[in-house]
């Protein structure tokens, strides 16, 4: 019954104060409306742009090769790239920097050298023989040499010899395509490993071989899902966090520090039911949290998740989880600005190494590592299974380790909140 | 035979190395008003909050209604029939006055009222008012409601007025004043002299962590606080130099005034007759000692309004 109470009071007055419902509520609802704009497209055109210097023209009239005009248009095709011609007398960084201006985002150009043309029909004569040569020498060992008598092994080896120097002899000339990106750029990688891919296209069809692994593009999940379907639950999931570890702390060591905590342990009111009120109170405004970003995500972004028990169960556990560790730290914070501190300390690594924004796989192993020793990287794992996956197994097993975790702090919670004055 | 609702034995508060309470005995009864009186840091807050169960004791014994208030069984006993005005008195800033008084109300069985309790305080027309938006004075009324609003028997008053003006105190005052009648025991700190004075039964001035004197306001004064001063405003020198050789305890003060320490009534009718015969018009008054005296001769020193120790 004092629960409720407590409950209510806190509740109440974390709604009606407004900064707390700029940090707990629109913050992450503005947050969520940024990243789905810039992965969504709505914002705008989501092609990379990208400076191309084409080189290599015919000496005659300076028309582009057939070859390299071939490859831009392979590039285009992709759909992926805004392509910019770079005139062939201009430098291309000082061109692309001028043309972008000083606000126009990451610089990428890609130099097709003089010769690709040339190159490419040398460097698959190359291939091919290469290829001629290891088919022949692995046919013949295999098998033809055993039923050859001696000299006709030896006319054949001879003549082994002489295709292998030959394809010795040709020149190497595989730098003819040069792609500058900017080390700040966090699409450059992209960008680049892109343009190979259409370069390796190139080299196969130029020496007739078929793709022998075609790739079957498929979503792993049941529903059609989009790009901000994957961020609902992560942001979703960090804001969680951050309202336990930060905002919870700053309240409640401010609540400590202005005696209110003190006015309320001068009545019968216990400890246990101070901080499951104030767990409750959480619970609430996280789902309130939840709801709001699963309904912006509907009406803005036509995002599919559908919440179910196991996802209001997960966030009832995350809710105790980091309310736990928020009661845990102002048991030992006296002082406000410390607490938001030491809160933002913690949350904030927290945040981008547990996989709610980056997935996981692109990170170096150490910080895979680092992140398996995270709270919030269970409890994102668990909510984004239950919210898009619909995989209630890998639900399950995050959840337990998110349950198991929130009882541990909570009894910490309650073993270092001073009831007591000194 | 009146009960005391708090008894008080050899109490020790010993910190690392300080001492801040200091082996003290006292006892308070039913339906009084009593004062512990001091400078900060004298151990008024300390002893409060033993007895209010928040603070652990050294050693010593500390009873209210009978319970132990180092025993936890009895501690939720004594937490049911207390109402606390904390030092530094604050609430929850976004709920109303009426929202936070009901939050207090509600860790208690039963209470009281909200309306009569917002009544009997005078906060009708702040019923809906955010807590943050009330003044110093206004808060302090909202503590003090807070602390009768599941009606006990016992109310502790920390430094009730410290840091309001003199309006607002004085209405705290008559708040208080207005207890007595509720049949409340009240437990009042204050380092204001005449806060004590005018609002206590009985007083105990408290420093070092040691009790000096206890007493009725009217006892201590008349056995501490020295004589009567007939004072004559804006004498000449010519009245001084008679009054000099006629009476024993005669000085000038400021501002030309006369100051004649009387030690009873018929020294008084003395004095009086002489001023009658010489004719003099000036304004008189008769200056009574009151418990500032008290604490000057006894603890040898002031408290400033900040509530530091003068010496």
């Amino acid at each position: 019954m004092r629960v409720v109470t407590v409950f209510k009071a806190v509740t109440k007055n974390w709604m009606r104060s407004r900064s707390g419902l700029f940090f707990s509520i629109l913050f992450p609802i503005l947050l969520l409306l940024v990243f789905g704009l810039i992965f969504s497209g709505i914002g705008g055109s989501s092609s990379y742009t990208i400076f191309v210097q084409n080189l290599d023209r015919n000496p005659s009239d300076n028309s582009p090769t057939q070859f390299s005009a071939a490859f831009i248009e392979a590039l285009n095709n992709t759909k992926t790239f805004a392509i910019k011609d770079v005139p062939s007398d201009a430098n291309a960084t000082t061109f692309a920097r001028d043309a972008l201006g000083p606000l126009g985002g990451s610089i990428r150009i890609l130099v097709i050298s003089k010769g690709f043309q040339d190159d490419m029909f040398n460097g698959t004569f190359k291939v091919r023989v290469g290829i001629s040569y290891s088919t022949l020498n692995l046919t013949y060992y295999n098998y033809f040499m055993q039923y050859m008598d001696p000299v006709q092994r030896a006319t054949f080896e001879q003549g082994l010899v002489q295709l292998q120097q030959f394809n010795e002899s040709l020149p190497y000339s595989r730098t003819s395509l040069t792609i500058m990106t900017d080390p700040s750029d966090q699409s450059g990688a992209i960008v680049q490993s892109i343009i190979a891919s259409i370069a390796n296209a190139f080299n196969y069809q130029l020496i007739g071989a078929e793709n022998v692994i075609q790739f079957n593009q498929t979503s792993v999940t049941s529903k059609r899902l989009t790009t901000v379907d994957y961020y609902v639950p992560g942001i979703t999931a960090a804001f969680i966090m951050t309202n336990g570890i930060i905002a919870l702390t700053a309240n409640t060591t401010e609540f400590r520090r202005r005696g209110i905590i003190k006015r309320l342990s001068l009545t019968p009111l216990t400890k246990m039911d101070w901080i499951l009120g104030n767990v409750l109170s959480q619970t609430l405004l996280n789902l309130m949290l939840t709801g709001l970003m699963i309904a912006l995500g509907w009406v803005i972004f036509n995002v599919r998740i559908i919440p179910d028990a196991l996802t209001i169960l997960m966030i009832f556990l995350g809710s105790v989880m980091f309310s736990g560790i928020g009661m845990v730290l102002s048991g030992f914070i006296k002082d406000v600005e410390a607490a938001s501190a030491i809160g933002n300390a913690i949350a904030f690594p927290m945040m981008f190494l547990s996989g709610t924004y980056f997935p996981l796989e692109l990170m170096p192993s150490y910080i895979q590592m680092v992140s398996k020793a995270l709270p919030l990287t269970y409890f994102s794992d668990g909510l984004r299974y239950s919210m898009l996956y619909q995989y209630p197994e890998g639900v399950y097993t995050n959840m337990a380790i998110v349950a198991v975790l929130a009882a541990v702090f909570l009894v910490l919670g309650a073993f270092v909140t001073r009831w007591k004055e000194k | 035979m009146v009960e005391a609702v708090i008894e008080v034995d050899s109490l020790v508060k010993q910190y690392e190395k300080l001492r801040a309470v200091d082996g003290i005995s006292f006892e308070v009864y039913e339906g009084e008003v009593f004062a512990f009186l001091g400078p900060n840091g004298a151990g008024k807050t300390t002893t409060v909050e033993i007895l209010e169960c928040i603070r652990p004791i050294t050693s010593g014994n500390a009873k209210v209604f009978g319970y132990d208030v180092s025993k936890n069984d009895d501690v939720r006993e004594i937490k049911k029939r207390i109402g606390v005005l904390p030092q530094d008195f604050s609430a929850l800033d976004k709920l109303t006055v009426k929202e936070n008084i009901d939050l207090i109300g509600d860790m208690y069985a039963k209470h009281l009222d909200i309306m009569e309790v917002i009544k009997l305080l005078d906060l009708e027309d702040k019923t809906n008012e955010k807590f943050d938006k009330l003044s110093g004075g206004l808060k302090q009324r909202v503590g003090v409601a807070a602390a009768l609003v599941s009606d006990p028997k016992l109310v502790f008053l920390d430094e009730p007025t410290t840091g309001l003006d003199p309006k607002a105190r004085r209405e705290v005052w008559s708040v208080i004043q207005n207890l007595r009648k509720l049949d409340k025991t009240v437990f009042l700190t204050t380092h204001y002299m005449e806060e004590a004075q005018i609002l206590a039964d009985r007083i105990a001035i408290i420093d070092k962590g040691k009790i000096v004197l206890i007493g009725s306001p009217q006892e201590l004064i008349s056995e501490h606080g020295g004589l009567k001063v007939l004072v004559i405003r804006k004498a000449d020198n010519r009245l001084l130099d008679i009054l000099q050789k006629k009476y024993d305890q005669v000085k000038s003060g400021n501002n030309g005034d006369i100051e004649i320490k009387i030690d009873n009534v018929s020294e008084l009718w003395q004095v009086m007759s002489t001023l009658t015969e010489m004719k003099v018009k000036n304004d008189i008054e008769i200056q009574t000692p009151t418990i500032e005296d008290v604490f000057l001769k006894i603890v040898g020193g002031r408290i400033t309004e900040e509530g530091e120790l003068k010496q």
